[in-house]
């Protein structure tokens, strides 16, 4: 029995995904990510020299700034920052530019509902287009225990406020080998880098979200996967 | 430089998928390495001795690429080359420049980087051409050297200690570029060569390719009025040599020289616009193709000159790929 959401979709169906890089002419990297209404831009400085105060100067430190669609920066965005500064410091490869500073700047263009996800893969393809070498791409994701008991993803900003509880998930991107699938090893559980919830409830609920998210983010991944790939003809002349 | 606008017509919209299918065929048979995005494993084949270049790590015994680009071998060595590169300035890169601000004993230039550059004043030849230190007076006048938006071609000299680039001007072909366009490309499309300077006879037209992203199309001017090397004796002189310079503003650049900057200027927007490299040779023979279809230098960023632009490239490769064998 297929339950259908207010906007037509079944529980998991995602809002369809936009990603387009490159797109500010002064940052190191850029990126604008859209799932449905929901539009974050990404803009990523660095790596600039210089630690700030009461960092580690032996990695380099990363960090972030959120700007809101409306009004001034509060609690809200400090949290979100926060969050967003430990996933990413999780994925990027602090070792490699030693006491340097990256900076990542977000810019709402419109909230509609999973938000903070809809950032993380903004910054995440806003870091592959600067250069920034990275462990694996995060793969973000919101799922939400709607009321009559289903999981439901990508809600929008109703959905939303309708649910009992919701979840932020950040998967790690399924690796592609490039060796074949022989000689490749048994398939490794699915780890996590962050997780974010808001309201009540049950440890199954959970687990079933992890789940269902894991399965949506193996999408995701695969939909950057294939914006990352799409190239210019020229670039990859040999020829000339 | 972004995207042109165009309108295309049914079948040269044909035309044009069919060019760009074409060429990433051939781009894809000719490139032997292949593309990786982060944490995709890259064939190592358990090899000794690999060294794992820029771009990768090691995971679990195998090479993992950390950026998306393309995979490149050199012996031992492998890494992963990223293809939409910011500009990576080096020592010894000529750049091309706008003057943004004069501060004290120094210019600051806009290049395409995440800082501005600086020339200082101790890097530039004064205009009577004497070596002495530089003096309050001198500092004062820095603005008849150059001034605001003023366009520099100058060389890398160093780097700062918060990353923004030292710039030196000393030589002859350094200096301020006048008559002619200022072009901004991707700094990715222009590759470090032995040559940036180029001299198109044909034309009278000099062509400047920074490494920067920024070209310069202009009259070709005869260098040598203010010599480094003029001795005392020549110094008479200079009053004349001021003359000949007034009269060179006063005689304005003829129509032709002038319909030749725009054509080789539109030849490389166009080629900026589709994304192949910029070259000296592939520039002109932009340029002289437009010339011979009697194509007019505003419809040379048309859809029509466009689509055959891409068609002659694919034509160009595949001649390339056969030459090979």
């Amino acid at each position: 029995m297929e339950v259908v959401r207010a906007d037509g979709r079944t529980p998991n169906q995602l809002r369809p995904l936009a990603c387009s890089r490159n797109l500010l002419h002064r940052a190191h990297g850029s990126a604008r990510w859209s799932q449905g209404d929901t539009i974050v831009l990404a803009a990523v400085y660095g790596p600039k020299a210089g630690t700030r105060k009461g960092e580690n100067p032996e990695k380099a430190s990363i960090e972030v700034i959120w700007k809101p669609k409306t009004g001034q920066t509060g609690k809200a965005e400090k949290e979100y920052e926060m969050i967003l500064k430990r996933t990413l410091q999780s994925i990027c490869l602090l070792t490699v530019h030693p006491n340097t500073t990256t900076s990542i700047i977000l810019q709402v263009v419109g909230d509609d509902g999973a938000l903070l996800p809809c950032a993380i893969n903004a910054s995440c393809a806003a870091l592959v287009d600067a250069g920034i070498p990275l462990k694996h791409l995060a793969v973000a994701i919101c799922c939400g225990l709607t009321e009559g008991g289903y999981v439901a993803l990508d809600p929008t900003k109703a959905e939303e406020q309708k649910m009992r509880a919701f979840a932020y998930l950040v998967f790690p991107n399924s690796s592609h080998s490039v060796l074949p699938k022989a000689l490749s090893a048994v398939d490794e559980e699915p780890g996590i880098i962050t997780s974010v919830t808001h309201g009540l409830m049950l440890e199954s609920h959970y687990i079933n979200c992890l789940g269902h998210g894991h399965a949506a983010c193996a999408k995701i991944s695969e939909f950057l996967r294939k914006s990352l790939q799409t190239q210019f003809p020229g670039d990859l002349s040999k020829g000339t | 430089m972004r995207d042109l606008q165009l309108s295309l017509n049914q079948t040269q919209r044909v035309r044009l998928q069919a060019a760009l299918q074409q060429l990433q065929d051939l781009a894809s048979q000719a490139a032997g390495s292949s593309s990786v995005t982060v944490a995709d494993t890259i064939p190592v084949n358990n090899e000794d001795g690999i060294l794992k270049g820029h771009g990768t790590s090691e995971l679990d015994g195998q090479v993992v690429a950390t950026l998306c680009g393309v995979v490149e071998r050199v012996n031992k060595l492998v890494y992963v080359r990223a293809l939409r590169a910011r500009y990576k300035p080096e020592v010894g890169d000529i750049i091309v420049g706008r003057v943004i601000e004069i501060a004290p004993k120094r210019w600051r230039l806009e290049i395409n980087f995440s800082q501005d550059a600086v020339l200082m004043l101790s890097s530039m030849n004064l205009p009577d051409g004497i070596q002495r230190r530089r003096t309050a007076v001198d500092e004062l006048n820095m603005r008849s050297i150059f001034e605001e938006n003023d366009v520099v071609c100058a060389e890398v000299r160093g780097f700062q200690h918060d990353g923004s680039l030292h710039l030196q001007a000393r030589s002859q072909k350094y200096g301020k570029l006048e008559r002619g366009q200022l072009l901004t490309v991707p700094a990715y499309l222009v590759k470090r060569r032995k040559q940036h300077f180029h001299h198109l006879e044909k034309y009278h037209v000099s062509l400047i390719i920074g490494c920067n992203g920024f070209i310069w199309v202009g009259e070709h001017l005869e260098t040598g009025e203010n010599d480094m090397l003029e001795d005392r004796e020549k110094r008479p002189e200079t009053s004349k040599s001021n003359m000949i310079c007034e009269e060179q503003e006063l005689t304005f650049t003829p129509l032709e020289v002038r319909q030749h900057v725009c054509r080789i200027a539109n030849a490389v927007r166009l080629l900026a616009a589709l994304g192949f490299i910029l070259t000296v040779e592939s520039i002109m023979d932009t340029a002289e193709a437009s010339a011979s279809s009697n194509i007019e230098i505003k419809d040379m960023l048309g859809p029509e000159f466009y689509v055959q632009t891409v068609e002659r490239e694919v034509q160009r490769r595949i001649l390339l790929s056969r030459k090979r064998g």
